[in-house]
């Protein structure tokens, strides 16, 4: 990450002054479209919108209190045939840049031209909570994100340790609000395009001695708040990792989790990372004539139907563990609310570091399961014993 | 003489057409005998060897699954027993985080002049399987 950055005057509040910014950007031609979140005209949901009129950026939200739709399947669905000829920038959550980046990598989105603008983030309140009293949620949001209190949030943000640039690396500008003194935030560029737009608005100093001493310190006080606040999500995660491994591990407590699933595939649809145009689990690969059907329920006494749940959840786990960006859009969108998003994203953490990836944090990386190194993971090789029983049967 | 109700597992081998197959013809070719409850499937190669296909047998009724690629270097499409690795070690990975035993599934090389190793393999994960015991989700009907 670059340690480019400028100060964002936010005497109204960090939102506001984002979106002052983003106004200007948009007068001075240095976007051509912005993809944000807006408040619908009802007034108690947000939405994506596409806009290029600065008029409706009045009813924008940079940090929503919910995330009905994660903004990396917006950007995906945007850019999935093509970068296009327009300067986009998309204002989302660390968590939907990560996998805006996941898609780009998979090749389902694509960032020449999207210009990935995150901000420091204390999670989102789950849907369903919001829902019951959207005037009471916003209020609840508000109170608990402006004291970074997590308790009422989604149980994946309550554990979320990238909530910042400086853990989840990869987008072009961030706006730095923890350890800011009130009314103002940093705006920190993370790649060269972000140092680009710095530029263009004349905010960036054009050498490392005109920088002032007022950005440094602002700059270094951030960088250390979140540094420490990261620190103590991690461990926070650890334990509370530890905590559902123990709920959920063995064939008995795993089925109990999964008992009320519905199959209704929610999670897979509304999952970010997601993408295939034919899941295989709504495929015919499992629709079988019932004489297989008969034969399973006799072998197993009795068969669930429909069936192929389990499969279906630890299957989806083998085909988007590996770029499961844990944002908990999965157990938003449950019905019977099964803790998917915290056993993905466990799943998901675990075998990252079984293959020495973290999903969304750069472009370069290569994806896991689309490369290789050959000397690696020899501990999967069964090592053999020369002649093990040593005996030839003679029957012949 | 085999006691009337012992646990004879269901195991699933999973082969490369080129070595994993040569192998076992190998075995063939010298008589060399395997347990009648290892149920050989040919894949084409081990790299396109789907994470699914090895979950499906263990929830649906095997109590063990084995596979077997190329020996590194030896792989007829470069690098499929490469990839097949990275894969195998996801679904280990997945399969350990959920306490699933992922000792049920075994990774081993055999080349196709290799029909000890191949026949070896197959009993000793049989063995392995065996001592082991069941798979719990085999016999559970709400999977």
């Amino acid at each position: 990450m670059s340690g480019n950055g400028a100060m964002l005057a936010a005497e109204d509040g960090v939102e506001a002054a984002l979106i002052g910014w983003l106004k200007e950007t948009l007068n001075k031609d240095i976007f051509d479209a912005l993809l944000m979140p807006v408040r619908t005209p009802a007034g108690d949901s947000f939405a994506y919108l596409l806009l290029q009129d600065p008029a409706i950026l009045d009813g924008a939200s940079p940090l929503p209190p919910v995330m009905p739709v994660q903004g990396g399947k917006a950007i995906g669905r945007l850019t999935m045939h093509g970068d296009g000829s327009k300067r986009i920038a998309a204002v989302v959550r660390p968590c939907e840049a990560r996998a805006a980046i996941e898609l780009a990598k998979l090749e389902q989105a694509h960032l020449d031209n999207v210009y990935l603008i995150t901000l420091d983030c204390s999670g989102v309140l789950p849907l369903a909570d919001y829902l019951e009293d959207p005037v009471a949620g916003a209020d609840r949001f508000r109170e608990a994100s402006s004291a970074w209190d997590r308790s009422p949030m989604r149980p994946t943000c309550q554990i979320c340790d990238r909530f910042s640039i400086r853990q989840a690396p990869g987008s072009d500008l961030h706006v730095g609000t923890l350890g800011c003194a009130d009314g103002t935030a940093v705006l920190v560029a993370g790649s060269p395009k972000g140092e680009r737009i710095l530029e263009q608005m004349g905010m960036r100093a054009e050498d490392e001695t005109k920088r002032t001493d007022a950005l440094d310190a602002a700059l270094a006080a951030w960088g250390t708040r979140v540094d420490e606040v990261g620190d103590a999500q991690t461990e926070r995660r650890r334990e509370v990792q530890r905590e559902l491994q123990e709920t959920i591990a063995g064939a008995e407590k795993l089925l109990d989790v999964f008992r009320s699933c519905i199959n209704c595939h929610n999670c897979q649809r509304a999952c970010p990372v997601c993408y295939c145009r034919q899941c295989y689990f709504e495929s015919g690969a499992l629709k079988l004539p019932p004489e297989n059907y008969l034969a399973r329920a006799e072998r197993k006494g009795a068969l669930r139907f429909p069936p192929d749940t389990l499969l279906f959840h630890i299957g989806r786990a083998s085909h988007m563990a590996i770029s499961c960006v844990s944002c908990g859009a999965c157990e938003d969108a449950c019905p019977t609310a099964i803790p998917v998003g915290q056993v993905f994203s466990l799943l998901g953490e675990r075998a990252q570091e079984a293959l020495g990836y973290v999903a969304g944090v750069s472009l370069e990386d290569p994806l896991p399961l689309v490369s290789y190194e050959m000397d690696e993971l020899h501990d999967v090789e069964q090592p053999y014993v020369e002649t093990y029983r040593n005996q030839e049967v003679q029957d012949a | 003489m085999r006691e009337e109700h012992a646990f004879v597992p269901k195991i699933v081998y999973f082969m490369c057409s080129w070595c994993g197959s040569g192998g076992a013809e190998t075995a063939a070719a010298h008589h060399l005998r395997y347990p009648e409850n290892v149920i050989p499937s040919r894949v084409n190669c081990t790299g396109a060897l789907p994470a699914v296909h090895i979950l499906r047998p263990l929830i649906e009724g095997a109590d063990g699954v084995v596979i077997s690629g190329c020996h590194p270097g030896d792989c007829h499409y470069d690098d499929g027993n490469f990839r097949a690795r990275r894969r195998v070690a996801l679904v280990k990975s997945l399969l350990d985080t959920l306490g699933l035993e992922p000792e049920r599934v075994w990774f081993r090389y055999v080349a196709h002049g290799e029909g000890r190793r191949f026949v070896d393999t197959a009993t000793e994960f049989n063995d392995h399987i065996t001592r082991l015991g069941p798979n719990p989700l085999k016999t559970r009907s709400d999977t």
